[in-house]
């Protein structure tokens, strides 16, 4: 009956009073509730998860009415955790319900699209009778054709096409470069694989299967902390979020956590409540210091100064007042403290320190016939003389059994040692070093007093050894002789470097406090092993110095014996970087299945490169030496840096070199080359004599652009363009608004200038997306993707031990299809053109000395340089190794749907490790089906689905493969000789499947891939095993590294953590006078992720919007917007020699003065009007920086100093920029939208009239 | 047709009808509309308060005054001389017309400065609320007429007036009754009964449904479940 009519009931009503007339059942209709019952009625539930960077992982439930995604909720269903430790859910926050409205959005992409004038410039050379290829080299080699497409991107103009024509125009694009240029001419970029590694390793296969260049990205987003690759020769490893529970004091350092780690917060709260103590150190009242017991308002970028105070304190009072048993335990057998340092004299009589004391030097190598100058020395205080321990790079490779941190002498029948700490007192002398010193306005070194031993090398030279902890003892200062009480005293000296007197000057912290904190998180790791914990994130991390901020971290918990242990160490929560499955997945991301090695570059150096940031570089790189430096490179710019980087094999190279690697591969093998070497000695030759030159020494040659980028799962030209304008500017040729000069970086030592930059290096820029971001509007192609609802893929994250699904809830929306999809009909219309035009290759690949690799042993006591005639080109040990792949390019389809041969010739393996994989092959043959196409690939497991190749992953994988993780830990037992199976021998028949993470979430097998076990008693902590089960960490030493010895990293004074302040980037310089004469603000420009978008979904989605603002917004601090007449919600105008960027101010106390901060992620194309400076488009958070690389992240070769992809390598800093800050009024506002006539399309640049350095308006 | 029989013989009929078979369909069909859609989380809460308080105080009582007063023989019954009956009708009809007007501009003026309030308004709020206040002007303009007749002792048209409602109620009408009626009168009619006609589709329809029981029910209610505990 209707809801009228039911209510006609007065006659049939039954009405039974109870309660003494207060209460009153009825029997009142009740079809209004079927309302709420329909709300919660639906087709079905899928499990899936965000496929972003956001580090939550988190299980959801998709709910699909009328065959559409109506919205999301959170799953709780995880695996319980153990009693007394907090369940992990509930998992998800606001931003990840709000994602499905992306589905159905406006920003959806829908159909293929491509830029109009492209299209219609490739419609009319094929319609004139031309073959696709032919018809791709028309365009690009009539430069008018060519620039009119490319001037125009970023100003819309897209139109639909077919899938088939889009991807015929891609194939004959990639088919044109790499017979034109070179395989190496087509990069991809696509981020952080842990969040959908089926998509990621889509795009990563079919580039490796042609040779093309997938570019790391951790580094590039600044998210890689150097420092612990540095400390530990482990990319990132940290604990679970639930391991924060365990912990009974913890600091938290620039990381938001109830802001950008919301599904995890709850542990951070939770600790409290068992008793544990958290003191924030931030620069702001972020949401996170609400909770903490003490806030240490440090000033942003100094907090390296504000943590060697403390380690000031625990050096004095638990290593030298009192030896603490516990540290001294700790820091002798896993930390490189007992090392010993040969000392360097300097023409002042003084000394610095030089390199590690190798075996290689003493009398008879002490007892070491292999690697003997890859292994350090210690001084044994039992046998009172010198020993080399076990575990140290040399053991690693070439020599099984003694890889470990058993504290034994390696030579002398495992006899146990006792390594000694420190020589003070002992037959030694005392010696005056200098130490590298960059305090503002403070001497350039600090001189104290070392104890060492005079020693006998076996060339007969006499030199001075010293321990790293003597050094590190006289760096901070502590007075060693003194008693306890003029020790207290010196904390009041603000003369003193790292005392807690001085670093109030620096850091605004109160001495007191920093006195506290210090003992207190000493004391309690010495009472509890180490449960005393650092959290630490992209505000302490994102500047140029950010391995100096986190060395003086490390170096706290490293002191403190908390690293390794549950409940202590560092926790670092920077980007989504644990790809658990990752040795699973690596074959089928990078075609390792087929061809190794795979081609890689170094996102940072690339686009630093590439994007021309380099002509502009104001910092002089001798200006960052050091004042002991040796500075055999004095007067390099930062970019020759890393041109000596890459031709000593370094960094990598792609574009290798200034020809056609097919090219000179074929010219090798014309002049009589047969083998793989004599290619390389040919090549290695071309290169002496200088015929041939590594592309890097010319990146404005347009034989060394790259011509082709595919950009998937990324905001590449958006958000992650550091140096957004550059980008705009040089790679792609658009309207930008760089303000500076480009001649700026004109000295250079390696690379040849040339007075014309480049404009528009890309002939191809495809973007795969579901949403129009600021990436897509200036591509030349968008391809619609499926949404995180419509597709299967895994996931995990660094902050749970779980791997999730993300499952196709819906089929993809309109014609958008799976990555995985996408790729495959590439590789299709690729083979089909690749056949006809280019048949079978030979490519040469330039690839580093790679960590975790023999060749990770590249020089070890001092750089030699090839091209300085210093030592000859060695492929693999003085420079990159050089290889030959054979690419059959018709065949890349065949290859692409088939899981190849090699995983079952060559085997599988990761970090150093290798195993059989055969079984695990065969039966995924079996459950995958086979590849029936004719050719290569038939009757070869198949990963035609995006299901299969899940599959493979997981079976591949020891963490998701019980046998896997088995045989992995015996290959690493072999290697260390340590018993290791134990850790996964329970779970030796696991075998998890798709299907089983789609029921549930499964926590993940104990595998050496990870430093931390999967028990039923411990958390994930990081570095779990080299502690409790004495796996060496993997560095020069073996053990946790407080000092870095190799050369570059001496001169540029960061052999010991320094406080470095932030860098001056200069680009607030020279401001025009038209803008300083007005009221303005000079402020610090800070970038963290925000509430209403980290990456779960973007600033662009409706719901977020509405949330906060509803468009790009600058946080400004309530007295410095009083002082130039801001109010809350004006607009205003960031500026300086990078360009502008316009948005609305947030006028808040929270803000310390001088800083602005701006969200990160804030979308171009969302309520940003014109600059008034710049007269373009207002900009995004990257308008205002500049990438700079530093040179001491180049280091490769060198044990833990090697590359490795997202391993080790400059880093993408921005936070040291300045911006200057002005009001703008409404009346100044412009949105620019107006038709595109002539005068504005050829107008690409700024008006002059504001360009800096010279006089405005 | 003639025009006075489509305004004032047809026009009542099709007005009620929409009003009463409107109401019914969008009670039915349309639950989750039926609402007096409050602005009172949305800020200006002075205004608010004295504008919706002398708005409904004016109101309720000018619609009891027409029912009462035009409808029943209440004051034939009370013998009340016709131009004492008109006296009172007059004096109070413009008493809480001036009320409700006072109320409804002050509700006008907060739903166009508020912005929350504008942004959350749906067109038809804004419409209804003006139509509402031009149906009172022209109510209280009738005056204009009216207190001049009384003071001249003459009542007729107000009793025509009487009688064409409750001809139009009885489903007798009398159009032609109207033919001779000054304007101001049957503009106003006509604006009443546009109310009637637009009522179903505006937030009108909470009158339908205020909860005055809730002056007598009991505290507690529960439902029973259909074939449970009746």
């Amino acid at each position: 009956m209707g809801y009228f009519l039911d209510r006609l009931s007065y006659f049939t009503k039954k009405r039974t009073a109870f309660a003494g007339g207060h209460g009153m059942l009825v029997t009142d209709s009740r079809q209004w509730e079927d309302g709420y019952r329909g709300r919660w009625r639906f087709d079905k539930i899928a499990r899936s998860t965000h496929g972003v960077n956001c580090t939550g992982g988190c299980s959801w439930r998709i709910y699909v009415k009328n065959g559409l995604v109506a919205f999301e909720t959170q799953y709780t269903d995880y695996p319980c955790t153990r009693p007394d430790l907090p369940n992990h859910e509930p998992r998800g926050c606001q931003r990840g319900a709000s994602y499905s409205w992306y589905l159905y959005s406006p920003h959806r992409i829908k159909h293929p699209m491509v830029r109009g004038r492209l299209l219609a410039l490739y419609r009319a050379e094929r319609e004139s009778g031309l073959d696709p290829v032919a018809a791709w080299a028309a365009i690009q080699q009539d430069p008018d054709k060519r620039r009119r497409y490319t001037a125009v991107r970023g100003l819309g103009g897209f139109v639909r096409a077919t899938w088939d024509e889009v991807t015929e125009m891609i194939a004959a694009a990639n088919v044109y470069t790499i017979q034109t240029h070179g395989p190496d001419r087509i990069i991809g970029f696509s981020p952080i694989p842990a969040m959908s590694m089926i998509s990621y390793a889509a795009g990563s296969r079919y580039l490796s299967l042609i040779g093309g260049v997938p570019l790391s990205f951790y580094d590039w987003y600044c998210d890689l902390p150097p420092s612990s690759p540095q400390t530990w020769g482990e990319q990132t490893d940290v604990p679970e979020a639930a391991d924060w529970y365990n912990a009974t004091y913890i600091i938290v350092a620039g990381t938001n956590l109830p802001m950008t780690r919301t599904p995890d917060a709850h542990f951070y709260a939770e600790v409290r409540y068992k008793g544990a103590k958290v003191v924030a150190v931030a620069p702001d009242y972020a949401e996170y210091v609400k909770f903490a017991d003490l806030w240490m308002p440090a000033r942003a970028g100094t907090d390296a100064a504000l943590f060697m105070a403390m380690n000031h304190v625990v050096l004095s009072e638990y290593y030298i007042a009192r030896k603490e048993a516990y540290f001294q335990e700790y820091a002798r057998e896993f930390t490189d403290l007992p090392m010993q340092v040969l000392l360097r004299a300097l023409p002042d009589g003084c000394y610095a320190g030089g390199r590690f004391l190798r075996a290689a030097d003493l009398v008879a190598s002490l007892g070491q016939t292999h690697n003997a100058e890859w292994k350090t020395v210690v001084y044994d205080t039992r046998a009172q003389a010198f020993a080399c321990p076990n575990g140290s790079i040399g053991f690693r490779w070439g020599e099984d059994g003694k890889w470990n941190l058993r504290p034994e002498d390696a030579a002398d029948g495992g006899r146990a040692i006792e390594a000694e700490l420190s020589c003070a007192g002992h037959e030694t002398v005392m010696v005056k070093v200098r130490f590298p010193h960059f305090a503002t306005g403070e001497s350039d070194t600090l001189e104290r007093q070392v104890p060492a031993r005079r020693i006998r090398l076996a060339d007969g030279r006499e030199a001075l050894v010293s321990s790293v902890f003597d050094l590190l003892a006289a760096q901070y200062g502590v007075a060693r002789d003194a008693d306890a009480g003029r020790r207290a005293a010196l904390y009041d000296d603000a003369t003193c470097a790292y005392t807690p007197a001085w670093q109030e000057r620096i850091t605004g912290v109160a001495r007191a406090d920093v006195l506290r904190v210090a003992r207190e998180f000493a004391d309690n790791a010495a009472r509890t092993r180490g449960k005393s914990m650092v959290i630490v994130g992209a505000g302490t991390n994102h500047w140029y110095h950010n391995d100096m901020n986190y060395r003086s971290i490390i170096s706290l918990l490293e002191l403190c014996g908390c690293v390794g242990q549950s409940g202590g160490g560092w926790a670092h929560y920077v980007g989504q970087e644990k790809l658990r499955p990752q040795a699973g997945w690596a074959p089928v991301a990078f075609a390792l299945d087929w061809a190794r090695p795979a081609r890689q570059m170094a996102g940072t150096s690339f686009f630093y490169q590439h994007t021309d940031q380099w002509r502009y570089e104001k910092v002089d790189a001798d200006s960052l030496l050091a004042a002991t430096a040796e500075g055999r490179y004095r007067g390099h710019s930062l970019a020759d840096y890393a041109v000596v980087a890459e031709r000593l094999g370094w960094l990598p190279s792609a574009p290798h070199f200034n020809e056609n690697p097919l090219t000179v591969c074929a010219r090798a093998q014309g002049a009589g080359a047969g083998s793989e070497a004599a290619v390389a000695a040919h090549v290695a030759a071309e290169l002496k004599s200088g015929a041939l030159r590594f592309a890097s020494e010319d990146p404005d040659d347009p034989a060394n652009w790259p011509r082709n980028l595919f950009v998937w799962r990324a905001n590449l030209i958006g958000t992650s363009a550091k140096g957004h304008e550059y980008f705009l500017k040089h790679l792609l040729g658009a309207q930008n608004g760089v303000l500076g000069r480009d001649s700026e970086g004109r000295g250079h030592r390696e690379i040849t200038w040339r007075d014309e930059a480049p404009i528009a290096k890309l002939d191809l820029m495809v973007d795969i997306n579901f949403r129009l971001n600021s990436t897509g509007a200036y591509a030349d192609i968008i391809l619609p993707t499926a949404t995180w609802y419509e597709k299967n893929d895994l996931n995990t994250t660094d902050m749970h031990p779980f791997i999730h699904p993300l499952s196709e809830a819906v089929e993809p929306g309109w014609e958008s299809r799976s990555d995985w999809q996408i790729f495959k009909a590439i590789a299709c219309a690729f083979s089909e053109l690749g056949a006809r035009h280019l048949g079978v290759r030979a490519d040469l690949l330039a690839i580093p000395l790679m960590h975790d690799s023999p060749s990770e042993l590249g020089q070890p006591l001092a750089v030699r340089d090839w091209k300085r005639g210093e030592c000859e080109p060695v492929p693999g040990k003085t420079m990159p190794q050089l290889r030959v792949v054979e690419r059959d390019y018709g065949a890349i389809y065949q290859k692409y749907i088939a899981l190849g041969p090699l995983l079952v010739k060559e085997g599988n393996g990761t970090k150093g490790l290798s195993w059989d994989t055969r079984e695990a092959y065969e039966a995924l043959g079996d459950t995958n089906h086979k590849v029936t196409l004719k050719g290569v690939a038939q009757g070869l497991p198949s990963l035609e689905n995006d299901i299969g190749a899940c599959e493979a992953i997981l079976a591949l994988a020891p963490e998701t493969n019980g046998e896997i993780a088995f045989r992995a830990w015996r290959a690493l037992e072999q290697k260390t000789g340590l018993a290791l199976t134990h850790l996964a021998s329970a779970r030796r028949d696991d075998k998890i499947r798709f299907r089983d993470i789609q029921a549930q979430p499964r926590k993940i097998i104990t595998s050496p891939t990870w430093s931390g076990i999967e028990s039923e008693h411990v958390s994930y902590a990081a570095s779990y095993t080299n502690i409790h089960e004495r796996i060496p960490f993997r560095t020069l030493t073996g053990r946790a590294q407080f000092y870095q010895d190799h050369e570059w990293m001496r001169d540029f004074g960061e052999a010991f953590c320094a406080y470095r302040p932030p860098l001056d980037m200069k680009a607030a310089d020279s401001m025009p006078a038209a803008l300083k004469d007005r009221p303005h603000l000079m402020l610090n420009w800070l970038t963290p992720h925000s509430k209403w978008g980290i990456h779960s979904t973007y600033n662009d989605n409706l719901r977020m919007l509405n949330l906060f603002r509803g468009g790009p917004t600058i946080w400004i601090s309530e007295d410095d917007a009083r002082s130039i007449g801001l109010a809350d919600n004006d607009w205003v105008e960031a500026v300086n020699a990078n360009g502008a960027t316009v948005a609305r101010a947030v006028v808040s106390q929270r803000i310390p003065r001088g800083a602005a901060l701006m969200y990160h992620a804030q979308e171009k194309t969302v309520n940003v009007p014109g600059s008034p400076t710049t007269t373009k488009r207002g900009g995004i958070l990257n308008s205002v920086t500049r990438v700079i690389v530093k040179p001491t992240h180049m280091i490769g070769g060198y044990a833990h100093l090697a590359w490795g992809f997202n391993y080790y390598g400059p880093v993408g800093s921005q936070r040291d920029e300045v911006v200057l800050v002005r009001r703008l009024d409404d009346t100044e506002i412009d949105w620019r939208e107006r038709p595109l006539d002539d005068a504005r399309e050829a107008a690409l640049d700024p008006p002059r009239r504001f360009a800096l350095g010279e006089e405005g308006p | 047709m003639n025009v006075n029989l489509l305004l004032f013989g047809v026009y009542p009929y099709i007005a009620g009808t929409v009003f009463l078979v409107g109401s019914l369909m969008r009670y039915d069909r349309e639950q989750y509309t039926w609402t007096s859609y409050s602005t009172q989380l949305l800020g200006s809460r002075r205004s608010l308060t004295w504008g919706s308080n002398l708005w409904h105080v004016g109101v309720l009582f000018i619609f009891l005054g027409h029912f009462v007063g035009l409808l029943t023989p209440a004051f034939q019954w009370l013998h009340v001389p016709p131009v004492a009956h008109q006296w009172i009708a007059a004096s109070a009809g413009v008493t809480f017309g001036l009320l409700a007007l006072i109320g409804g501009l002050m509700l006008l003026a907060r739903r166009l400065s508020n912005s929350h309030v504008r942004a959350a308004s749906h067109p038809t709020d804004l419409f209804i609320l003006l139509w509402l206040l031009a149906t009172l002007g022209l109510g209280l303009a009738t005056q204009v007429v009216t207190v001049p007749n009384l003071l001249a002792g003459h009542v007729a048209d107000m009793e025509i007036l009487s009688r064409y409602l409750k001809g139009i109620v009885a489903l007798q009408p009398h159009p032609e009754l109207l033919a001779h009626i000054p304007w101001i009168y049957r503009l106003h009619l006509l604006f009443g009964m546009t109310l009637f006609l637009v009522f179903p589709f505006t937030r009108l329809v909470h009158i339908w449904t205020v909860p005055v029981n809730y002056l007598w029910r009991a505290y507690q209610l529960v439902r029973t479940r259909p074939g449970i505990g009746e």
